[in-house]
């Protein structure tokens, strides 16, 4: 592993993503500006926070876009104010059509030119997280208290409910678009076979679980609880359900993030500086395991590179090499 | 680290809360406070410390009311605990309409929130020219009432002196642990409203029910919200009272708001605290009775108490 630079925020890193050709990462702290930096670490933009609160940023049309407490998205030059009510995350679709904005009961979604005709309002449940379905890029998933809802563009009615009753916390959708995953407040995981239409509810997770990650490829789910990181395999017929699961150990307090590689490499961060890079071979794994000073709060594999940006607690982002 | 002291407004539409809210962004008080505010009201959104969310109730177990919590507070909450610039104190605003349980249950189910802040207390703004209506009218008026550590009987210019005093005694009936500060255009020592220590265990040992105890001289108001008192000399033998509390809340925890309680448990030299909300309990040791007569005393404040029954079931637990 080789340092290739660190840049610092003015807060604790909330949230990293490259764009699309990995030539500039978007650093979000929790507050304050944000940052958006070169693959050598050097900043090239700062951009305003966001009042009490700056929400997870992204990528959309090359341009990085913000969010947060203010209820307003930042892209580029323009600005949305999309009124009251804290914004805490903006997500790109899969083509990069689309970006949306989860505020309360509403799903804001706007296309290139601004127009956010497609938003979802008056939603029965504030929209926790959401993900775009990275196969079909016209559905996208929303979740909170209840459970998971499925959207199409342009209809109002969602085309599938998964209704469990809980609260879920985040979602992720694998690349195939087959399976959507929750993670929830009361300590388990919600993984919905679409196409069979099919709910699993996999318990046991010591804490709520707040970081869950799909490889790349649809064929592991990755899902944080605690301290153990445990990784499901999602190629039988059935997925997870009677599978058993890889535990990954090592953390020295409850993993905070989570990111597959685009070659299958696993990356996990807990709170108390611990990094693992966890790299799969034939059912078995191949940990590295490196101890940093500050908890780890973000990750985020560069889209091609064998490169790790790392976000710290205390705001400093490092570029990791593991060529 | 330090837990980041919470204080809970509530208070029915038009109280004043906002006035309030206000008054507490405005003023000098030399304490960083961040506002989470869930009635968009006329507090100025630009403010540097409010932050505006829309209520979001879930439940932790399918149907049971005792937790259900505010989900968005949670979040909001856990990022601003993780700001490298720690806030003195935050101030949770509940929508008029809201029932004040889940947010108080937001703090003691969620680990990472219990472990990192207090629900110092639950100030409660009331109308005073508007609250008997508002009682016989909805439940919330009651319940944020009866949730309260303290009441602002706001609005007091508008109302007769005459009337206050009967006015308070309606709110008394609710919640007789409460503080009541009579105010207009909520103008009171913002220290008033956040040193409370209303979900303080230490505080639970200044409790006095002598003044629960019924008077059938003052039935103003037929609320089936209502306060109920316990004294008793001796000591109580802990696992029946234990047993007693458990069953109890089981029992009867949606209809009991608040309790607070001191006990002199047998062969345990120091006062045992508890404070409870529904069907969440929170029990310590209450450091020594340095001279005062060892008794207990236990106070709960909820619907439909049955006086009589709560009475002998700890009557029962007496060693």
């Amino acid at each position: 592993m080789k340092n290739l630079g660190t840049f610092s925020a003015e807060d604790h890193i909330l949230h990293l993503a490259w764009n699309g050709d990995g030539t500039r990462l978007l650093a979000t702290p929790t507050s304050g500006s944000i940052l958006v930096a070169g693959a050598d670490a050097q900043i090239l933009e700062t951009l305003p926070g966001h009042g009490m609160g700056n929400g997870e940023s992204a990528w959309f049309l090359d341009q990085p876009v913000t969010c947060g407490f203010d209820g307003k998205v930042r892209a580029g030059s323009r600005e949305w104010n999309l009124g009251r009510g804290l914004i805490e995350r903006v997500k790109a679709s899969a083509d990069g059509k689309f970006l949306a904005a989860a505020q309360g009961k509403a799903l804001h979604i706007f296309d290139a030119e601004g127009n956010d005709a497609l938003s979802l309002r008056d939603l029965e449940a504030s929209v926790v997280d959401f993900a775009w379905n990275p196969s079909r890029t016209r559905e996208v998933a929303t979740v909170g208290a209840g459970g998971a809802t499925l959207w199409r563009l342009g209809q109002k009615k969602p085309f599938a409910r998964f209704d469990w009753g809980g609260a879920s916390l985040r979602v992720g959708w694998s690349a195939d678009g087959r399976w959507l995953a929750t993670g929830d407040q009361t300590p388990s995981v919600h993984v919905y076979d679409i196409p069979r239409d099919h709910p699993l509810h996999i318990q046991g997770f010591e804490g709520k679980v707040q970081a869950l990650a799909f490889s790349k490829d649809s064929r592991q789910l990755a899902t944080a609880g605690s301290a153990v990181v445990t990784v499901w395999p999602m190629t039988g017929k059935k997925g997870p359900d009677g599978a058993t699961p890889i535990q990954i150990e090592g953390c020295e307090s409850p993993a905070q993030a989570l990111d597959f590689s685009s070659n299958g490499q696993l990356a996990i961060g807990d709170g108390a500086g611990t990094l693992l890079v966890i790299t799969f071979e034939k059912g078995q794994f191949r940990r590295k395991r490196s101890q940093f000073e500050g908890g780890i709060s973000s990750l985020a594999w560069h889209p091609s590179l064998p490169l790790l940006a790392i976000g710290h607690e205390d705001g400093r982002v490092m570029l990791l090499s593991l060529e | 680290m330090s837990r980041i002291p919470v204080t809970i407004l509530t208070g029915f539409l038009g109280a004043g809360k906002t006035t309030l809210l206000n008054r507490i962004l405005t003023e000098k008080h030399g304490l960083r406070i961040a506002v989470i505010e869930n009635e968009f009201g006329e507090v100025g959104i630009d403010h540097e410390l409010v932050i505006s969310t829309d209520e979001e109730l879930f439940e932790m177990n399918n149907g049971c009311i005792c937790c259900t919590v505010r989900g968005d507070l949670i979040r909001i909450l856990g990022n601003l605990l993780k700001r490298r610039e720690k806030f003195d104190h935050i101030l949770v605003e509940t929508t008029g309409l809201a029932d004040p349980g889940p947010v108080v249950q937001t703090f003691f189910v969620d680990e990472d929130i219990r472990d990192k802040t207090f629900v110092n207390g639950v100030v409660t703004v009331v109308d005073a020219h508007h609250i008997a209506r508002h009682m016989e009218d909805t439940h919330e008026a009651e319940e944020q009432i009866a949730f309260a550590d303290v009441i602002l009987l706001n609005k007091c210019d508008l109302v007769p002196a005459e009337k206050l005093e009967g006015l308070e005694k309606i709110v008394r009936e609710v919640n007789a642990l409460a503080t009541i500060h009579r105010t207009t255009k909520a103008e009171i020592d913002i220290a008033k409203i956040l040193e409370v220590g209303g979900f303080n265990l230490d505080r639970a040992t200044e409790l006095n029910p002598h003044f629960l105890e019924p008077d059938a001289h003052h039935h103003h108001h037929h609320s089936d919200i209502s306060s109920v008192g316990i004294e008793a000399e001796g000591d109580c033998d802990g696992k029946k009272l234990n047993d007693w509390l458990s069953k109890l809340v089981q029992e009867k925890g949606q209809d009991i708001f608040r309790m607070k309680g001191v006990f002199a448990v047998k062969n345990q030299a120091d006062r045992v605290v508890f404070q409870g909300v529904h069907m969440l309990i929170d029990a310590a040791s209450g450091g020594p009775w340095a001279g005062r007569p060892r008794k207990n005393s236990l106070v709960f404040i909820g619907r439909n108490l049955d006086r009589e029954a709560l009475n002998s079931g700890f009557r029962a637990c007496l060693a």
